[in-house]
């Protein structure tokens, strides 16, 4: 079981060596029992750092976010970055590092295996504590969660209260690191990769639409999905007519005649173009941090879309995002090998 | 029935004037209203215009509220719906709400000399307390105008200021040297210094690029204009202009509603979000 | 008004409701939210995720129509809705006590029709809070009570077996005596149990933030303080805390246009964290970073509200707090800016 004293020394290790500007990690939050995102700057603060199954951000988020500063900024700082990553993060990691939003001497990937769990889905959580408030959710050692309320504590097999990316994940071992805590299990007995996925697929595709217009109709267009995905880090964005750059060169004409793809209604055919229009230029980059899905205050499971896109680029061409990071990009990528049929 | 606060009137263009050319373009229209259901506005309030299929946009209104049978409205071009104002015909009909906003408080200027200090596009929100201060020109004392641009060629309403070098002290500026320019050289503020008017019993009224606008207070108050003295007219954006929308608020304040005309003395103690 | 409903006569008063459409809470995608009720309301509710706010402020709203074709006369028709009766159930007393805050906003300088034309044709049927219904409750921080009746129609209590319920305006009493028959008298005994399961009510355990009355100072205070950057570092600026609040209004409006000259002019919600809320056109945008709009949202709430309407403009539903994904906390900003 990963020790969190562990990388807490680690992490102000790495401040106090002038080896990188800050450690983002996890800290207890205020907001109940769950851990929120934290940036360290001084070696003393690192004992603030957890590690539970209540790390639920994908962390490379604040990388990016640390990136699109220090270009906005007069003085940039590009000293390095610490990064606790689960296996999840450190391939969105990877991602940012092919597509070159930043070098790989620009972070320290302090790799954290979730070993035989993950993290929890704080709605099954919740359904399974019937609506009550967990006080405190630990590791309980091989595939079990600790589970702390008013009227005491209890174990809980893994597989009930975890996160669902968590139950499919590939490689719960985070590959890109420059330190490792924790093991590193090669199986895991949950489920297959792209279960859900091709569960949803077995339905009919009258059902499939139904189903889908469903959650696109309770979107309320609050781009949370957007705003917390690490890949989303296009500083203009084609579903959001009014949030392009703008800087003083630009022409009336380039505004007046910017064209609306996607309105603000949030009504069922403009939140499916928004949808769509995101996983499609998610497709081949997707890590499966599930995060969309997770801070979704509706629900929509949004993974499906994503996770569709992830099982075609791994049945056509054997591609799984974040796996190397030094191979090239899906898309920017072509073997003779690749399937072309679409050509002909 | 309640009033549709959100239901625009009909506004007929009946006059397009060109003011400025180039990239940051600026048109002058009169709007009528065909339907006789104008409504009558104070000097610093604005409008709501739109054209219908891109969009509303808050604009100040540039004439005198003594003329009574048309509005004016001077306009850059600088996004969707000013674009697509400077596409606009005469006779093309638009939508127009309003007046939005509070006011110069002329009528407490009585006997008191008017500086007024414009740059740029920023002349079309004072340019109806200066008509109406000149066309009321017994009431007042010293009437001086400072206004400058560019060059000759943005300089607004240049048929205007001829007339208006009779009963009011032009001083004219371009911010670069060009051959045959017969007034000063350089920027606003420093023509402010350079004629130096006396803050005695005067009132100093500026609107102009937000760095302008910081010099010139700036300036004023090294002359000897205490703050109560200095007012100004600021922008936000704005989409609804009946303090609901939320966007436009300087601290507790919706522009739209409480300003857009404030005294220095008043800006001074909201935040500086504009 | 005062009477008793057994909770299996709920269903007989929604019944009596003919004429009138009738939502509440309803348990689906595995969240709580309203819904139109057919037959039997299920009220073991925690909080709905979306606020009662919408029913007379919904995230679309159309405020005309419009065709205009170059040199013609164009054509508006405005779509004022014309609601029919709306009964809400279930509502929380932090989603009542917004509706007052919202009426405020959507009346003062100018009326605001649209809004009227549903907020007239809306009753709200409380449901006291027995127990907070999540961790990040501070109702009684926020100067309200899991028991209050303010900005509701009715308030009904859970004595267990039955339901105690009192009308508290015209519109309220009236809803009741068209269920006449499912109700009875509440006897000295009820009473007494209502009086006690509010106190106790008040007496569960909320999240709490330094004195409400002082804390327009303290944002003064502090406005210029560095802790709006340090609270507001892994904000990502997404729209849940503004959406999902009972009394955030802002929006924005655009035409909507579905052929040439063709189209709509449309209210839709919008939100000061987004970046573009204030972009002025130039390109300049007042609030420039998520500190700022972060302050922004906390001093709306808690200064500017307070100095334009005396009260606060929050009332402590928890769910900014509890569906932010980042564990961004109005209770510990406020607690954190009183301390400064």
């Amino acid at each position: 079981m990963v020790n969190p004293k562990e990388i807490r020394d680690y992490a102000a290790g790495l401040l106090e060596q002038g080896r990188v500007k800050s450690v983002i990690g996890y800290r207890r939050g205020t907001a109940g029992c769950f851990a929120e995102p934290c940036t360290l700057t001084e070696p003393g603060e690192a004992g603030s750092l957890v590690w539970d199954p209540t790390c639920l951000n994908n962390l490379a988020l604040y990388l990016v976010k640390d990136r699109k500063q220090q270009a906005a900024s007069r003085t940039p700082d590009r000293r390095p970055i610490g990064i606790v990553a689960k296996g999840c993060d450190s391939r969105a990691v990877a991602v940012l590092l092919q597509e070159n939003y930043f070098k790989r001497e620009e972070v320290v990937v302090i790799g954290v295996s979730c070993e035989g769990t993950g993290v929890v889905d704080p709605r099954k959580l919740k359904n399974s504590l019937k609506g009550r408030s967990a006080l405190k959710v630990e590791f309980g050692g091989g595939e079990s969660i600790r589970i702390t309320t008013r009227a005491g504590e209890s174990e809980l097999p893994a597989r009930e209260v975890l996160a669902d990316r968590c139950l499919e994940c590939r490689e719960a071992t985070p590959k890109l690191h420059d330190v490792l805590f924790g093991e590193s299990l090669a199986e895991r007995g949950y489920d297959a990769p792209f279960r859900a996925v091709k569960a949803a697929e077995a339905t009919s595709g009258e059902a499939r639409w139904a189903t889908w217009q469903h959650h696109f109709d309770r979107c309320l267009r609050c781009f949370a999905c957007r705003s917390v995905c690490p890949l989303c880090y296009c500083p203009e964005c084609v579903v959001d007519s009014t949030s392009f750059v703008i800087t003083p060169q630009t022409s009336a004409e380039e505004k007046a005649n910017r064209i609306r793809w996607c309105e603000r209604s949030a009504n069922t055919a403009e939140s499916a173009l928004y949808h769509l229009t995101r996983a499609i230029h998610l497709a081949g980059r997707c890590v499966d941090c599930g995060e969309c899905e997770r801070v979704c205050p509706v629900n929509i499971p949004l993974r499906l879309l994503n996770t569709k896109l992830e099982m075609e680029a791994f049945e056509q061409f054997d591609y799984q995002a974040g796996r190397d990071y030094d191979r090239p990009a899906l898309i920017s990528s072509f073997r003779d090998e690749d399937p072309n049929s679409f050509i002909r | 029935m309640m009033d549709n606060i959100y239901l625009p009137k009909i506004g007929r263009i009946a006059g397009i004037e060109e003011e400025t050319q180039g990239g940051r373009a600026i048109k002058t229209f009169k709007v009528e209203f065909p339907d006789g259901d104008g409504f009558e506005h104070a000097c610093g309030q604005c409008a709501m215009l739109s054209i219908f299929g891109r969009g509303e946009s808050m604009i100040s209104i540039a004439s005198s509220p003594l003329v009574k049978d048309y509005k004016q409205f001077s306009i850059m071009r600088m996004g969707r719906v000013t674009t697509a104002f400077h596409e606009a015909r005469i006779g093309d009909l638009i939508g127009i709400r309003g007046p939005y906003g509070n006011q110069f408080p002329l009528d407490d200027w009585k006997g008191r000399d008017l500086v007024f200090i414009g740059g740029g596009v920023g002349l079309a929100p004072i340019w109806p307390v200066i008509q109406t201060a000149v066309a009321r020109r017994e009431e007042f004392g010293k009437i001086t105008v400072f206004y400058g641009a560019r060059t000759s060629r943005d300089i607004m309403y240049k048929a205007d200021f001829e007339r208006l070098k009779g009963s009011a002290d032009v001083q004219l500026s371009v911010d670069a040297p060009e051959a045959g320019w017969p007034a000063y050289v350089g920027f606003v503020p420093a023509n402010l210094m350079d004629k130096a008017p006396s803050p005695d019993n005067a009132i100093a009224v500026t609107c102009g690029p937000p760095i302008m606008i910081k010099f010139v207070i700036q300036n004023l108050g090294q002359l000897g204009f205490a703050d109560e003295q200095i007012y100004t007219t600021i922008e936000n954006k704005m989409k609804c202009g009946v303090g609901k929308c939320g966007r436009c608020n300087v601290g507790k304040d919706y522009v739209c509603v409480k300003g857009p005309v404030y005294s220095w003395a008043e800006l001074k103690s909201l935040p500086q979000e504009y | 008004m005062e009477k008793i409903l057994a909770k299996e006569k709920l269903r007989d008063w929604v019944a009596s409701l003919q004429g009138c459409e009738v939502h509440g809470p309803a348990f689906a995608d595995a969240v709580w939210n309203y819904a139109k009720a057919e037959g039997d309301i299920d009220l073991r509710h925690t909080n709905t995720v979306g606020s009662v706010k919408a029913f007379a402020f919904p995230q679309r709203e159309v405020f005309f129509r419009f065709e205009h074709k170059r040199g013609e006369r164009p054509s508006l028709v405005p779509t004022l809705p014309e609601p029919r009766p709306t009964v809400v159930f279930g509502v929380r007393p932090c989603d009542g006590r917004g509706m007052p805050r919202n009426d405020t906003v959507f009346s003062k300088e100018f009326k605001d029709p649209y809004y009227w034309a549903r907020r007239d044709k809306l009753i709200l049927v409380g449901l006291a809070c027995i127990e907070p219904h999540s961790p990040n409750c501070f109702c009684q921080a926020a100067g309200g009570s899991p028991c209050s009746e303010e900005g509701l129609d009715i308030l009904m209590t859970d004595l267990g077996d039955r339901y105690h319920v009192r009308g508290v305006t015209a519109k309220g009493i009236e809803v009741m005596e068209r269920g006449r028959d499912a109700f009875k008298e509440a006897s000295g005994g009820d009473q007494a149990a209502v009086a006690k399961a509010h106190e106790a009510a008040c007496k569960e355990p909320q999240r709490t933030f330094g004195d409400l009355v002082a804390i327009p100072d303290a944002i003064r205070r502090n406005f210029e303080a560095p802790l709006w950057d340090e609270m507001a570092r892994h904000c990502i600026g997404c729209g849940i805390c503004t959406f999902l609040c009972p009394t955030c209004h802002c929006f924005d409006i655009n035409d909507e246009v579905s052929s040439p000259g063709k189209g709509e002019r449309v209210r839709t919600w919008d939100n000061c964290q987004f970046p573009d809320f204030t972009l002025h056109t130039s390109g300049h945008n007042p609030r420039d970073n998520l500190g700022m709009r972060l302050r922004q949202r906390v001093s709306h709430k808690f200064l500017y509200f307070v100095e334009n309407h005396q009260t606060q403009q929050c009332t402590g539903c928890g769910r900014c707090i509890s569906e932010c994904p980042v564990g961004i906390d109005i209770a510990a900003v406020l607690e954190r800016v009183s301390q400064s």
